[in-house]
């Protein structure tokens, strides 16, 4: 029986940093030889999940050592993929906009499961059935 | 960015993500011109929400001066992303550039 992998990764919530983050997880999931179509769509969706952090979490002016952005990724012993992303800013319900928000709907697009905590800074945790 | 035989192109190519945001707006602003547009997307590596974003603004702006725009895109997780989105239906996308290019070649020779 394989035991279950895990990545880890925190980060400063700035756009700098969720493109070097999203290529981690790409390492991550080769490493676990991930088919490519699910690994393009896991990575897809992580880096919407970050963008969402960077474009909206948090408020002009807030202090940046505490604007972060967080990714776990494990990987169980029965194959499934449990992915967080989590900040520790504001989750706002906005009215959607003509030509924006697609965010999400990719999310859900690609997501088997997607649920959003928003009890303590908001945690998006997204489950995906893994295809090697 | 190139102008030849009528058409405006527009190349662009590696990942198309936030942190391109202002540079990707200002390479997706059209002049005043009235020439169609080719988005040559073809070695783009990885895009996302943010560059679809920009990408609907700039069809949006052709679409009120009546420039037709022709989108090439080869990279599967770029196709991928248009259809996750629901936004296949709001671009017109080729996977080469010949089949673009006669398809504003087409529409111009109305």
């Amino acid at each position: 029986m394989p035991r279950a992998s895990q990545l880890h990764l925190h980060c400063p919530a700035q756009s700098q940093y969720v493109a070097p983050v999203r290529h981690a997880l790409t390492a991550f999931l080769e490493a676990l030889e991930f088919e490519r179509q699910s690994l393009e769509d896991i990575t897809t969706a992580a880096g919407e999940a970050l963008a969402n952090i960077v474009e909206h979490a948090y408020v002009k002016g807030a202090c940046p050592a505490e604007c972060y952005f967080d990714l776990r990724a494990s990987v169980n012993r029965r194959g499934r993929l449990c992915l967080d992303v989590c900040d520790g800013g504001l989750f706002l319900e906005r009215a959607p906009l003509p030509g924006r928000g697609f965010g999400l709907r990719i999310i859900r697009a690609i997501a088997g499961e997607l649920t959003i905590d928003t009890s303590s800074g908001t945690r998006v945790r997204m489950t995906f059935d893994c295809k090697k | 960015m190139s102008a030849g035989n009528a058409v405006k192109i527009i190349r662009l190519s590696g990942e198309l993500e936030i942190s391109r945001k202002y540079g990707l707006r200002a390479a997706l602003t059209l002049s005043e011109d009235a020439a169609p547009v080719l988005l040559d997307l073809g070695e783009v590596t990885y895009a996302d929400s943010i560059a679809l974003t920009e990408l609907l603004r700039l069809c949006v702006d052709a679409q009120r001066s009546d420039r037709p725009v022709a989108m090439v895109i080869k990279t599967p997780q770029f196709a991928r992303l248009v259809q996750y989105a629901g936004l296949a239906g709001a671009f017109k996308i080729f996977d080469d550039e010949t089949a673009a290019r006669e398809y504003l070649a087409g529409l111009t020779r109305r």
